[in-house]
Formats: C-alpha cells, sequence, structure tokens
C-alpha cells in the first residue's frame, strides 16, 4: 500500500467511526434540564473527528508529494506478527479457566520458539523459563502481595 | 506533614522500593525496546494495594531509572536505550568509539543526577507557587486549562497534524465509554455491564504501549537474533577531575533550566530537552566544531538536561492534574489510584504524599547515582539478554498488571483490544501519546464544560468572559498556531529532501 493510499483509507475508516459515535450519540437521553446533556459532547467529538477525516481526505486527494507513492514494508514478516496476536489472543481466553500458571507457561513457551530462530532454539531452556516464571509470578501474588491470580479447573 | 512524609519515606521498606524501582528502571532504561514507560506501566498494578507512599515511591524510582538507564545502551551500542538519550549518542558514541566509553559512563551518571537534583529543587519551588494561582481557578477556568492542554496533542503530532488529531479524537472518545459525569448516564457499553465503569486507564496503557511492542516484534521478529557489538569500557570514580567538574557546572546548569522548562510545558519531553540543551551548550562553547567528535560537555548537557525534565514534568502534574508527557500521564494513573486528586488543593489535602514524592526523587537521585555506577558491569551484561525471550515475559507480566488493576479477565482481553488498536495506530501512523492525553483530559474536558454552563445558565460568554479562562483559551489558540506552522515547516522540508513523512516520537 502506498503511502496515499494509506492515509485515504486511514481518513474512511476515521470518517466511518465518526458517523457511526454520532449516530450512536444520538440516542443518549438528556436528563437534566439545565445541563447541555450527556450526549453533547459525544456528539461534538464525533463531529470533530468527522471533520478531520473529511478535511484529510480532501488533503490527501489533491497532495502531490514525492513520498505519495512510496510503499514502505511496515510489517517484515506476517505470520510471525499474525501467530503471535493468535497465540495472545488464546492465551487470554485461557488465562481463566485453565488458571494463571497453566495458560502461562503454555504461551510463554509457544511465544518464545515463534520469536526463537534455528540458531538460538533452545526448547529445555525456553521450557524451564515457562515453568519457573508463572510459578514465581504467582507465589509473589499469593504469599507477597496477597492477591491469588486466577487458578482454574486444574487448582493451580 | 513534612515530618511524616520523611518517616514514611525513611523506613526501610519505602527505601527498598525506590533502591528496587531504580535498578528496574535503569534495567527498563537501558534495554533498547523497553523503556520507561513501560516500566512504570507494568509496575503500577503493583502499587495498588501498597501505602500510598510507597506505591508512589516504587513509580518515582523506576521514573527516575527508566531516564537515566538510557545513555547506557546510548553509550556502550550507540542506540538510545530511551529517547530521552538520543542527544548523548552524539558525543558518547564517539567518546566509545576512542575507548573512552568508561569516562562516558561515569559523566553521564554523575550530570544525570545533578540535572535531576536541579529538577527537583525547581519543583520544590515552582509548585507550591503555582498551585496558590490554580487556586484562583473556576470550572469554566478548569474548561479553558484542559482545552490548553488538549493543544499539548498539536505538539505531539509530529509533522502529520491530522493523525495526532485523530488519537487525541479517539482518546477523549474512549473516555466516554460507561457512565456519563454530572448525571451518570450509560453511554458506549453496547449492553456489556463491564463497560459500565469504563476504560482502566493502567489497561489502555499497557495495552497501547507494551502490547503493541511485543506485536511489533513478532511482526519484526528476524531481526530479532541480530546481537549488536557493544564496546567495552573501563572507569575509575565517575571519570573526570576536581577541576573538570567545576568547568562544567555552568552547562549542567544551563541545561539542567532547559529541561525543567521543557518539561513543564505540555507535550514536550526528554529527547526535545536534550536535543535543546545540547544544541544551547554547543552555540555557547569555544569550541562547537568538536562537538559530535567525543567531548563531555555534550554528554553532560544531554544527560542534565532530560533528567531535569522529571522534576519540571510533575509540576503541571502535582499542580493542575495535567501531564506534559506520557511517564507524567501514568504517574497521574497511580496518583489517582491511591485517592490522591491532583490540583491546586494537593499541598493541603495530600501534602504528606506530594513531600514524599520529593524526598522519594530525591533518594531515587542517590540510589541511581550510587547503584547505577556499581551495577554497570551488570546493566551492560542485561544488555545481552535474548529479546525472544524477555519479551513474552513482559506479555505476561501486562497480563497479571491488568488483572490486578480489578481483579477481572475481562481487563486481560481488553489489554489485547487496545494493543490491536496501538497496532492499528502503527500501521497508520498515527502517534499513540495524544491518545493517552485525549483519554485522560477528555473526563476533565466534559465535566468542567457542563458544570460551567450549568452555573452560567447555559450561556456561552463565560468562557470569554472569565479572564483565567479567556487567558487559556487564547495561550491554547497561540500555542496551536506556533506549533502548527512549525510542523508544517518541518513537513515541507521533510518533502523537500524527498523524505518520507513520519509522525511524533514517542517519549520515554
Amino acid at each position: 500500500m502506498t503511502n496515499k493510499v494509506r492515509d485515504l483509507v486511514c481518513g474512511a475508516i476515521m470518517l466511518a467511526f465518526g458517523i457511526g459515535m454520532f449516530v450512536l450519540a444520538m440516542g443518549i437521553p438528556h436528563k437534566i434540564e439545565s445541563d447541555v446533556g450527556s450526549g453533547y459532547v459525544p456528539k461534538f467529538i464525533a463531529g470533530c473527528i468527522i471533520v478531520v477525516a473529511v478535511v484529510q481526505l480532501v488533503l490527501t486527494f489533491v497532495r502531490k508529494s514525492p513520498s505519495d507513492q512510496v510503499k514502505e514494508k511496515v510489517f517484515d514478516d506476517a505470520a510471525g506478527g499474525i501467530l503471535t496476536i493468535v497465540l495472545m489472543a488464546a492465551y487470554m481466553m485461557i488465562f481463566q479457566p485453565v488458571g494463571f500458571i497453566c495458560s502461562s507457561a503454555i504461551y510463554l513457551f509457544a511465544q518464545i520458539m515463534l520469536l526463537s530462530d534455528k540458531t538460538n532454539r533452545n526448547p529445555l531452556l525456553f521450557a524451564a523459563v515457562a515453568i519457573l516464571l508463572p510459578v514465581a509470578v504467582d507465589a509473589l501474588f499469593v504469599f507477597v502481595i496477597k492477591m491469588p491470580l486466577p487458578k482454574g479447573i486444574i487448582g493451580f | 506533614m513534612i515530618a511524616t512524609a520523611l518517616a514514611n519515606v525513611f523506613n526501610p521498606m519505602c527505601l527498598f522500593l525506590i533502591w528496587f524501582g531504580t535498578i528496574i528502571g535503569i534495567i527498563f532504561g537501558s534495554i533498547p525496546g523497553l523503556s520507561a514507560t513501560m516500566a512504570v506501566v507494568l509496575f503500577l498494578p503493583l502499587t495498588f494495594s501498597m501505602e500510598p507512599t510507597q506505591g508512589l515511591a516504587l513509580l518515582v524510582g523506576l521514573y527516575m531509572g527508566g531516564i537515566s538507564g538510557g545513555l547506557i545502551s546510548a553509550i556502550l551500542l550507540k542506540i538510545p536505550g530511551t529517547p530521552s538519550s538520543i542527544s548523548t549518542v552524539f558525543d558518547g558514541g564517539p567518546m566509545a568509539e576512542k575507548g573512552e566509553a568508561g569516562r562516558a559512563l561515569g559523566v553521564g551518571i554523575l550530570y544525570s543526577f545533578i540535572g535531576s537534583i536541579l529538577g527537583i529543587v525547581a519543583l520544590m519551588f515552582i509548585g507550591p507557587a503555582l498551585a496558590k494561582v490554580c487556586l484562583l481557578f473556576s470550572a469554566a477556568d478548569y474548561f479553558g486549562v484542559a482545552v490548553f492542554s488538549l493543544t499539548i496533542i498539536a505538539a505531539l503530532s509530529g509533522k502529520d497534524l491530522m493523525k495526532g488529531l485523530y488519537a487525541g479524537l479517539i482518546g477523549i472518545a474512549l473516555s466516554m465509554v460507561g457512565m456519563a459525569p454530572i448525571d451518570a448516564v450509560v453511554r458506549y457499553t453496547f449492553g456489556n455491564y463491564q463497560l459500565m465503569s469504563g476504560f482502566d486507564i493502567t489497561v489502555l496503557l499497557i495495552g497501547v504501549f507494551a502490547v503493541t511492542d511485543i506485536i511489533m516484534t513478532g511482526f519484526g521478529r528476524r531481526g530479532l537474533s541480530n546481537r549488536l557489538q557493544q564496546k567495552k569500557y573501563h572507569l575509575k570514580g565517575y571519570g573526570l577531575s576536581v577541576v573538570e567538574f567545576i568547568q562544567q557546572l555552568p552547562n549542567a546548569i544551563i541545561s539542567s533550566v532547559i529541561g525543567v522548562a521543557i518539561g513543564i510545558l505540555p507535550g514536550i519531553g526528554g529527547s526535545t530537552a536534550g536535543l535543546m540543551a545540547y544544541t544551547a551548550e554547543k552555540s555557547r562553547s569555544k569550541y562547537p566544531e568538536k562537538f559530535g567528535t567525543g567531548i563531555i560537555d555534550g554528554i553532560i548537557a544531554s544527560e542534565s538536561a532530560n533528567n531535569a525534565v522529571i522534576g519540571g514534568s510533575m509540576v503541571p502534574l502535582l499542580c493542575m492534574g495535567i501531564p506534559g508527557n506520557t511517564v507524567a500521564a501514568i504517574f497521574l494513573g497511580g496518583l489517582q489510584v491511591h485517592g490522591i486528586s491532583p490540583g491546586p488543593l494537593i499541598y493541603q489535602k495530600s501534602g504528606e504524599y506530594v513531600y514524599g514524592i520529593y524526598f522519594a526523587l530525591i533518594v531515587a537521585s542517590v540510589c541511581m547515582l550510587i547503584f547505577e555506577r556499581l551495577g554497570l558491569p551488570v546493566f551492560a551484561k542485561l544488555l545481552d539478554i535474548p529479546k525472544h525471550i524477555l519479551l513474552p515475559i513482559i506479555m505476561v507480566m501486562c497480563c497479571v498488571g491488568a488483572y490486578s488493576s480489578n481483579s477481572r479477565v475481562f481487563d486481560v482481553q481488553c489489554v489485547l483490544f487496545f494493543g490491536l488498536l496501538g497496532l492499528f495506530f502503527k500501521y497508520f501512523k498515527i502517534p499513540s501519546t495524544p491518545l493517552i492525553i485525549g483519554f485522560i483530559l477528555g473526563s476533565m474536558f466534559e465535566e468542567n464544560l457542563r458544570q460551567a454552563l450549568q452555573a452560567s445558565h447555559g450561556n456561552w460568554s463565560i468562557f470569554v468572559t472569565r479572564p483565567i479562562c479567556c487567558a487559556f483559551l487564547i495561550i491554547a489558540v497561540i500555542f496551536c498556531f506556533f506549533t502548527v506552522r512549525g510542523n508544517m515547516k518541518a513537513k515541507r522540508a521533510a518533502e523537500a529532501k524527498g523524505e518520507v513523512l513520519d509522525t511524533a516520537e514517542e517519549e520515554g
């Protein structure tokens, strides 16, 4: 995606967001007579987003800059990034049902393996880190901070 | 109050927390990719269960250590550990090349300490005076202050004002989720009762500043194993003689004054302070041609200024509740969690905690001076910790931090949501600091606007007839005008050189 296309897409997304926010703000009830109401500022902010988005879209459309056609590669390794997000989402899904220690150990091992490469891959060390760190953090929270973390169905 | 604050800070537990915070801060500051912001964000939830002075002392240590730690990698790797240390590389790097890395490190640590102390002294004198002035403020005046503070967004937007405005407006929009001020009307919850209390600032900060970086590492994992060549160093004492120390004092004082002034001004932080002090010292020097070739003057200017910013940034934070930079914004979250309301009455209502912050800053500076020097071999070694192990550990700590803020898994899930929002910002080159400023100032803006209009029976002229409010609105317009003009000049200059437009550097 070139810089110009990216800015146009950004403007379009923000315009849609602003319109959505404004429509939802229309439904906010006005309770106190002497007050401008809880919907006033949301409508104002949504209006500002719409105005900024329209201005940006117009300016980007008419802009003629040498940097417009530059294609920047923001993400070098799409697979690595998407897998990282999937791992994080899975970790957060199992955080409560499986418990902090187990879910963290699984996540840590998988994430470290994902970020490592052939030159620095050491599964034994990674497994040790993945198990010892959550146990130490859990102990810190239970015994020092006195705030237990989720135990899950396994009980730890 | 001063005696109580002294007793609270100078007890073994509090001193330990300051020491611990400073050491951890130095570690976070010294490792490129981690930052003072990340350190303070991660440890903020841990302070919830602590006594207020102890919690704030830990945050103070992290802030102080984080800003100072950046000089280690700036000199040994020629990569600033934090944006604040950018200008330290200019002379620190060449000094390391010449085999004087140890001397550069020693000088950097010593003058970081001097800058910090001068910043704290400024805070002690300016803070109470500003608080007295702020006592005269009404709701309309605070609205003016909020509008002025929102112009920080213009300063933080770099060369693309529109993108900065998006971030600030989205931040304000996010602050509106949940119950509205004054009439408690529920907004934008989409039927989810967990959103009734709105988003937690800690969760937003962890998501945008820590989780986004970890996701970005996933997208750039191929470069993770590339180790950087570290320079060897040898250091005795702090690397300079008494005569040199005295000769450099004017440089340190002028640079610290620049740092304090930049810290007080909204939206500009350590990196700008360091660069401005460096430029000022270079133009003042009798041998400007030597700057950039490896002389201690440049390091002293940069490090004195970026550490003096800490004291300066605390002035508007404590007296008006306005965070001037990202770390100050997180610090504001810490104050609010402990029931301390920043504002002109803070010296009367929470004086013991304010003085506690002063003493904690002083102790943290001393800790930094002693332990950053003593621990240099260890900190240098830590630069070798593999990122593929470190970052997943930080992710786990992020989730623990989010969970402990309200003991609910919903916050852990919100961390990923904000991490993805941060990723969206990175992709579209939208700066994320204005998002935080907007989120914090959004409620102040709305509450004071509505209160002022209620008091004036809906008469909008109150905002121009109240002199203080009117003055702030005028200053906001002028500030915006000059910032936008400066941004446009920089943008045109970048385009003329054929460079790709970018957004602001993140502070911290």
